[in-house]
């Protein structure tokens, strides 16, 4: 296989976070209907249940709120790479976690500040907050623990953008296009990966060379057929194929054959169907739409409704993530020194107090003592 | 009940939920029998506990967390505490678990050397580079990173103890094969190690040696995008970066490789400056002074200051009279990677391309390498069992030394 292939699989994207349209989906349904069980509990007790948000509805919401996000970003004028993985973030976030859950409002400021980070930005988190309105440092950083433990720990998210300027170097070498064409298939591009794979499940499908041939495609389809036919072209690979297969060479006929098979036309053409597959899934959502989500009639139309849905059937005891984690944060200062202590071999003889006073030091070093004599005073065991 | 950690989880703070829910997730974890019939202690015999109230991502985490079991304390830090741990499915398999601590000075959430060391390593697969095998979160909201388990310390114990451990040209191409594959491996995948130093290149079980601590990593910059300059140890940070150049590339990490090989072979730091000032000066003494000539552009750095008269760059001879145990060839390698213009300077690829290590002597295999202690695995268990509170607490010093990147960054 292609070394670079190899290499992207070896990325937390492709491992921990793509996805096939199926698992995708799979996974929206439970985490719907984990919420769905969980709150149910909690209200049973108070009142007559709500309504919930079906998973379609909460990918509503989410598109909603990742556009947003990318008005929010576009705002502050923060980087484009920041605010793309903020945008990722946020729809990784709410893949395994309900919309129902956190509220989404809040989150988006932590994907913001935290993509920024990710990205090896660190603003001051008073400062950032300021740009909002109502919004403390507090609020921001409320959610944070949480948005790390919803993305697995995968920070490092690979965007097309780079890829694309590589393409149009490539389209550039080849000599015999106008350069205006390329610039302006450039220019167009550039918007599209800005705000149409964001907007969409495609960072979950595609690789992000797929993504951004697709953006280009959308931009000038010839120019990005002629990237992948140019990469998938090897006037002199025959030749190497056609030697007779010795034995000294047999090894080397597997590989060139191996290699005939990667860059020959088959392999071509499944790329090019991928290319169309994620060129589809991008037209939804082209750039010109990122007004469309709010303030027009249309938009109030359907987000209204859920967004007065969600305010009747959300969490009720995780909506706020201040106070979450405040409590959370409590009940771990309490628990800490147990936890710490959870690996020293003293679990038989670990009785409450421990836990609450937080001696666990003041045992560790009791215990050291004991095993720092092997000369007992009394004589060895019997 | 409350009082063992391991017993009650909370799947929620605010409300506990006792009524156990079935999880369409719920992995039973079958438990390993112990191997001499003893009986485990009843936490370890009830590996399930059931998912009740949580979400798909608290499920994935706590799979994930359950995996471990971790074992005795190994280190206490400033930034984190480290813990000997093994696979439940299979004790033999260990690890390293390092708890990181909330950092209390640092109010802006997670902090950068946690964020940086998680977020580069979780991509990074090679023998060369400390594995970063799972992540988890534990229910007092600290991170958990499960490494690879390092026991035989660092590249800096053997270089400081002259008198317990030999070794010679052989050995040193082993180790600097090593270390020159670790940060090529960084550099292919466009990171920024922007701290090498012998003591955070750690020395795995079978002899391996290991880039670690990615505290400061970044990945390669855009080109209009500026970096910081305050990286690198004094003593093995380069001059571009002692200028204050805001944007530079690998040749920074291979100025520390050089730095690294110099003091393999004479055993002791060959440029220890103790001011930035300093160092320029101990550069330009040892290396020779950087000018318009030999570095056209160099004056125009922020921060170019050289004191003194002008010492022009030396040669050949001037190294083989103190680097020549490493022969004719190595003196080659280590010249190119202290060339004072980054742009002339060897990068990691044309490092591994270099004559040097195809030369005679051949790099010591893994297994004949000087280290700690003979025996590898048995004897490390056997170090682990034995209780000699003076040893442990040596042991847990250095390991925190190691993980104090707020002490070793000022």
């Amino acid at each position: 296989m292609a070394s670079e292939d190899a290499r992207y699989r070896q990325s937390t994207q492709y491992r921990l976070w793509s996805f096939s349209p199926a698992q995708l989906s799979s996974m929206r349904e439970k985490t719907n209907a984990l919420a769905q069980s969980n709150i149910s509990e909690r209200l049973l007790s108070t009142r007559a249940l709500p309504e919930f948000l079906t998973p379609a509805e909460e990918l509503q919401l989410l598109n909603f709120y990742t556009i947003d996000l990318l008005r929010a970003g576009n705002f502050f004028n923060l980087r484009t790479d920041m605010r793309a993985t903020a945008a990722v973030f946020l729809r990784r976030f709410y893949l395994t976690n309900s919309i129902m859950t956190y509220p989404p409002t809040d989150m988006l400021k932590t994907c913001l500040f935290f993509g920024c980070k990710a990205e090896g930005h660190y603003p001051s988190v008073g400062k950032f907050a300021e740009q909002f309105p109502n919004t403390t440092g507090e609020d921001v950083l409320a959610g944070e623990f949480l948005l790390c433990q919803g993305l697995r720990f995968a920070f490092d998210v690979k965007h097309p953008f780079r890829a694309l300027e590589g393409a149009i170097m490539e389209l550039r070498r080849y000599g015999n296009i106008e350069d205006s064409r390329i610039s302006s298939a450039h220019s167009r591009a550039r918007e599209i990966l800005k705000f149409s794979p964001l907007v969409t499940d495609a960072y979950f499908h595609y690789t992000p060379s797929q993504i951004m041939l697709a953006a280009l495609s959308l931009a000038d389809q010839e120019l990005a057929e002629r990237v992948v036919h140019e990469t998938f072209h090897h006037p002199a690979l025959s030749d190497g194929a056609a030697a007779a297969p010795t034995r000294e060479n047999r090894k080397g006929a597997a590989a060139a054959g191996e290699r005939a098979r990667l860059v020959g036309a088959e392999m071509r053409d499944r790329v090019l169907e991928v290319v169309n597959a994620c060129r589809e899934v991008l037209a939804k959502e082209p750039p010109e739409r990122m007004t469309a989500y709010w303030g027009t009639p249309d938009s109030n139309q359907i987000t209204r409704p859920l967004l007065r849905k969600l305010k009747k059937c959300h969490d009720p005891d995780r909506w706020n993530l201040v106070e979450l984690q405040r409590a959370r944060r409590e009940q771990a200062a309490l628990k800490e020194d147990a936890e710490d202590d959870e690996g020293n071999g003293a679990r038989g003889s670990l009785d409450g107090d421990g836990a609450v006073f937080g001696d666990a030091d003041g045992r560790d070093v009791k215990r050291r003592k004991v095993a720092k004599a092997p000369e007992d005073p009394f004589g060895g065991p019997l | 009940m409350s009082a063992s950690p391991l017993v009650a989880y909370p799947t929620d703070t605010l409300k506990v939920n006792s009524r156990p829910t079935a999880s369409p997730l719920k992995r039973p974890i079958s438990a390993a029998p112990s191997s001499d019939g003893t009986p485990r202690p009843p936490v370890q015999a009830q590996p399930t506990r059931p998912h009740a109230t949580m979400d798909l991502a608290e499920q994935m985490n706590d799979d994930e967390k359950r995996k471990w079991v971790k074992g005795k304390k190994l280190g206490e830090g400033t930034y984190a505490n480290v813990f000997a741990a093994h696979l439940r499915t299979d004790p033999s398999q260990k690890a390293a678990i390092k708890k990181i601590k909330v950092q209390k000075e640092y109010r802006d959430g997670m902090a950068p050397d946690a964020l940086r060391e998680i977020k580069h390593l979780q991509e990074l697969n090679h023998p060369n580079v400390v594995r970063l095998i799972s992540v988890f979160s534990s229910k007092d909201q600290n991170l958990n990173l499960v490494l690879e388990y390092l026991p035989l310390g660092d590249l800096e114990d053997l270089i400081r103890n002259v008198n317990t451990y030999r070794y010679g040209a052989a050995d040193i191409k082993a180790w600097m094969g090593m270390l020159c594959r670790g940060v090529w491996f960084c550099h292919e995948n466009f990171v920024l190690h922007r701290d090498i130093k012998p003591n955070n290149i750690l020395i795995a079980a079978n002899g391996e040696a290991k880039l670690a601590d990615f505290g400061l990593a970044r990945s390669f910059s855009d080109p209009a995008i500026p970096m910081t300059t305050n990286v690198i140890t004094r003593w093995y940070r380069p001059p571009e970066l002692l200028f204050g150049a805001r944007h530079y590339s690998g040749a920074v990490d291979v100025w520390s490789v050089g730095l690294v090989f110099a003091e393999l072979i004479i055993r002791s730091p060959f440029l220890p400056g103790d001011s930035e000032i300093n160092q320029i000066d101990c550069i330009c003494r040892a290396i020779g002074t950087p000018t318009e000539e030999n570095w056209p552009g160099v004056t125009k750095l922020p921060g170019y200051a050289v004191a003194g008269e002008t010492v022009p760059v030396y040669g050949k001879d001037a190294y083989m009279g103190r680097f020549g145990a490493v022969g004719a060839d190595g003196v080659d390698l280590l010249m190119k990677t202290l060339v004072l213009d980054p742009r002339k300077r060897i990068t990691a690829r044309e490092m591994l391309e270099h004559k040097w290590w195809r030369s005679e002597p051949k790099p010591t295999r893994n297994e004949d390498l000087p280290r700690k202690t003979k025996g590898g695995l048995e004897k490390m268990a056997a170090d682990l069992k034995r209780v000699n509170p003076m040893e442990e607490d040596n042991r847990g010093a250095k390991v925190a030394r190691k993980l104090d990147f707020g002490a070793m960054k000022k």
